[in-house]
């Protein structure tokens, strides 16, 4: 049982404790995680969200059964018989359900391969900047100091980064068959969460920092402290359990903004490697020719809509279950 | 909270809805009307500005140093090469442009007499009459290794004195300036006739020694940045002659203005328009349709893609030319390392491609046939090459590509599975980064996995693909897709020597990109480079283009014709030779 929680539900009043009468007339309180489901249950939206989430994540993991299910082609083979004389893209057909792009592949294909390369990237990216993040916030927070004032002011630079030109140059400058940093950078996925873990990480420390600077104020540290346990234990065993609902409901609102910054790299050339399938790279190719060919851009950028909104509607009711007041 | 939801939900959609829209939405202009454009130029209105809209940038700025189609559209606008081609021209001989009349052959095919016009100037800062001694060390400085041109070692090679590799500046003992306007060129060879024919490229636009040498003696030389003008524009400069920063800023604008010291009386340009502008950084399909759409626009470098020249010939038709380019379009591959210094290998990655497809990716039947060996129709030596039908391999019998011969020859190289299962497997492709060259490349790209490769493929662009990498042989890849060839003037060597004879690879601006080695080839391109006769060189090239073929180098998929759109209210002119818009010759309705 985390503290932060039932002491947030404690201080709601009455109102936030929630009993059952047991068949012996016994009142039972419910636990925070029940309390939690309850009303994150009631949340019609976020449980939508979280179900189209569930069903992206399988589509992703199992698209191969997918496209293979539908009876679609795979998403790199190109059949130029489906494109008209001039090599134009073919719109929606019995063959084809969501049309082709310009080079005979189908779209529904690579959208569902798509969801791949976007979830992939996103949470990778997210659970590494979050990773680094508890880390360096927990350090920060913990320690204060010169500790603070240093890890502070380097959060503060990185912050300062031109992000999308930073982006932009490292996407080109490791775009070698090479790559760079010794080959530990490689054009597409490293290169991609590589660019997107740097300006993410910061915040995951501040917010982590933020936290840490009240909770090791509090009483179970001392009593932690007095016992004997060393600061990394304090840290992570004691602290950081109160972080992982905060933790939970800023990573699901990162992860939309990193599929949205993936997507961003991709259209602009420097992020997932052709031929694979992204939608950003779909977009790409597709804005030129969207008159003449509107299915090519409007089913990934579809996609991509109802993922973002997805997770950003879950992210919204996550938090609304977890700390129930600040909607007040 | 719900409320909050909600709204964001509702916000969201009418978000996605009105981008929908806004993409949908916008009536489209048809285009057509007001008269097609004038192949011979004349009776265009003088005046105003032209613009070109422009994917990339020079390849070389430097006159001396230009071999490339967009390159040329720009130099014979501002240089005056000893000869050149009038828009509608697409035999020889060349009309004299520079030169006062034709070349005089003497002394059995070595000798070469010029004599040039009185009253061309160069343009400001340098001001004076252009001399025999400026085209003398026209000549010279392109067989240096500060100025690297592609093709000086091909037609010229045999000039007396001509250094056989690009090195330090030196005199030609061969080149003389026998007076103020007279030019003489000694051969070692009996190869005059295509020495001469050679003069219509851009090396032979006389540049001021004295102005140029300081530039020079930089590597590379800076005179592409301060360069001087002899055409009836020039690029727009300072007072010192600097054209960087002002009439050029590398990979976004070019700016022609009218060259004050040119007369027009000493030329067959009428240069109609009073400036030029070139705005690179273009979008392909935007760029195309921008220019149908708009006023006063014609295309540069930008090709065409297939959904343009589409909606081209269906509703712009008169704002749409395809000329022949007089070239091929082909798929090299770098015989030096493995796995394509295996012939067979080679031959069996031919017979394994879809031309077709490759052909479709760049539009289609609309921008040519698909190819069966390298000299395209209705060029000096076509027929003699075996025609539309081929020279007979069995490799490019097919258009769509045969995996039988494939898997023939595959097998033959050691491979009993039919596809490739050797150990280089994971080869390098340096591709376009606009279409329709990336469409190609991605086309390639799968069709060579189909084979059995792995290939890992950079985009980048246009000028860096030639430029840096598959015109350097050190930093050639496996595979460059996107490589095309057209005519240097009208005689089936142009075609085949700078890309195909072994004697012709060059450490820098190389076009021998398979840079194969054959001895009885190379013996066959010595022979037919000294004969005279039109007929029996179209025969020995012919030849050529059938041993090049066999060789399996390439696969050559489309004789394109080369799709050029211009705005409505632009009379616009297609140079034949260069098959691009003739700047000197277009106009504003």
């Amino acid at each position: 049982m985390t503290t932060s929680v039932t002491e947030l539900l404690e201080e709601g009043g009455t109102q936030q404790l929630d009993t059952a009468t047991a068949p012996s007339g016994e009142i039972a309180a419910r636990s925070p995680l029940e309390l939690f489901w309850r009303r994150l249950r009631d949340d019609k939206v976020a449980l939508a969200s979280l179900g189209v989430i569930v069903f992206l994540a399988l589509v992703a993991i199992c698209a191969p059964l997918v496209v293979e299910l539908m009876g679609a082609p795979k998403p790199n083979v190109q059949n130029s018989k489906a494109l008209d004389e001039f090599g134009s893209a073919a719109g929606p057909n019995a063959h084809n359900i969501l049309g082709t792009d310009d080079v005979g592949r189908d779209v529904f294909s690579r959208v569902v391969y798509g969801a791949r390369a976007s979830l992939t990237v996103a949470i990778l990216a997210t659970a590494i900047a979050m990773a680094i993040g508890v880390v360096i916030g927990l350090s920060a927070g913990y320690y204060r100091g010169w500790a603070d004032s240093l890890l502070s002011r380097g959060l503060d630079v990185i912050l300062g980064f031109p992000v999308l030109l930073f982006a932009i140059g490292v996407g080109f400058a490791c775009n070698t068959p090479q790559g760079c940093l010794g080959g530990a950078l490689k054009p597409g996925i490293s290169t991609v969460v590589f660019v997107i873990v740097i300006p993410t990480f910061p915040y995951f420390a501040r917010i982590v920092r933020g936290q840490v600077l009240s909770l090791r104020e509090r009483e179970f540290v001392e009593a932690a402290r007095s016992l004997g346990a060393s600061d990394r234990r304090i840290m992570f065993r004691e602290i950081l359990p109160n972080l992982v609902a905060p933790l939970i409901v800023y990573g699901t609102l990162i992860i939309p903004a990193n599929i949205l910054f993936e997507a961003s790299l991709s259209f602009l050339g420097v992020g997932i490697k052709e031929p694979n399938p992204s939608w950003g790279a779909m977009l790409s190719d597709a804005a030129p020719i969207f008159d003449t060919a509107w299915w090519f851009m409007f089913f990934p950028g579809l996609a991509l809509v109802v993922t973002v909104l997805a997770f950003n509607l879950l992210g919204d009711g996550l938090q609304d279950a977890l700390n129930p007041r600040a909607g007040r | 909270m719900r409320s909050k939801k909600w709204f964001a939900l509702v916000a969201t959609a009418l978000l996605a809805l009105t981008v929908v829209l806004a993409a949908c939405g916008g009536g489209d202009d048809d285009g057509g009307g007001g008269g097609g454009a004038s192949s011979t130029g004349e009776g265009g209105k003088k005046g105003g500005k032209l613009t070109v809209l422009n994917v990339g940038d020079f390849e070389y700025a430097d006159p001396g140093a230009a071999y490339y189609q967009f390159d040329y559209m720009v130099h014979y606008a501002t240089q005056r090469p000893l000869y050149y081609y009038r828009p509608d021209q697409t035999t020889q001989p060349p009309t004299p442009d520079l030169a006062k009349g034709p070349w005089k052959i003497s002394n059995g095919g070595k000798r070469i007499t010029i004599e040039l016009k009185r009253g061309v100037k160069f343009s400001p800062p340098v001001n004076r009459e252009v001399k025999a001694a400026d085209v003398k060390y026209a000549l010279e400085r392109a067989f240096t290794e500060n100025v690297p041109n592609g093709y000086v070692s091909t037609y010229m090679g045999d000039i007396t004195g001509a250094p056989e590799e690009p090195g330090k500046y030196q005199e030609i003992d061969g080149i003389k300036a026998v007076d103020d306007y007279t030019l003489q060129l000694d051969l070692d060879e009996p190869t005059a006739a295509v020495t001469a024919a050679a003069f219509v490229l851009p090396a032979s636009a006389a540049v001021p020694k004295e102005y140029a040498e300081k530039f020079d003696k930089k590597s590379p030389s800076e005179y592409a940045e301060n360069q001087i003008a002899t055409g009836p524009y020039m690029l727009k400069n300072n007072s010192s002659g600097k054209v960087s920063g002002i009439g050029w800023i590398p990979e976004r604008s070019i700016t022609l203005v009218r060259n004050p010291n040119w007369d027009g009386k000493t030329d067959f340009r009428p240069a109609y328009a009073d400036s030029i502008e070139i705005r690179e950084g273009a979008e392909a399909v935007s760029g195309a349709r921008k220019i149908l759409r708009g006023k006063g626009m014609i295309t540069g470098d930008l090709t065409v893609p297939g959904e343009v020249v589409k909606e081209a010939s269906q509703r712009f038709k008169d704002q749409l030319e395809l000329p022949p380019s007089g070239g091929f379009r082909y798929v090299s591959l770098n015989a030096t390392k493995p796995p394509f210094d295996d012939i067979n290998v080679r031959k069996a990655t031919i017979a394994g491609l879809d031309r077709t497809a490759l052909r479709q990716a760049r539009g289609g039947p609309a921008i040519g046939d698909v190819a069966t060996h390298f000299i395209p129709p209705e060029f000096p030596g076509f027929q003699e090459a075996g025609g539309k039908a081929g020279t007979g391999v069995d490799f490019l019998a097919k258009e769509t590509g045969d995996p039988a011969v494939s898997a023939k020859y595959f097998k033959a190289a050691g491979m009993a599975g039919g596809k490739y299962e050797g150990p280089n497997k994971k080869i390098t492709l340096v591709c376009d980064d606009e279409d329709p060259g990336k469409k190609v490349c991605l086309v390639a790209q799968e069709q060579l996995s189909k084979l059995g490769f792995e290939p890992d493929t950079r985009f980048v662009p246009h000028d860096q693909m030639l430029g840096k990498y598959c015109g350097v042989p050190k930093n050639e890849p496996n595979v460059c897709p996107n490589t095309g060839w057209f005519k240097d003037f009208y005689d089936p060597q142009t075609l085949l020597d700078a890309t195909f004879n072994p004697a012709q690879v060059l450490p820098e601006n190389n076009s021998n990109y398979s840079q194969i080695k054959d001895p009885k080839l190379e013996e066959a391109f010595t022979k037919a480079e000294q004969l005279t006769e039109v007929n029996a060189r179209n025969r020995a090239f012919a030849d050529i283009d059938k041993m090049v073929t066999a060789l399996a180098p390439a696969a050559p998929y489309v004789w394109d014709n080369q799709a050029n759109v211009r705005s409505k209210d632009v009379n616009g002119v297609i140079n034949q030779f260069n098959s691009v818009w003739d700047l000197t010759f277009t106009s504003l309705k």
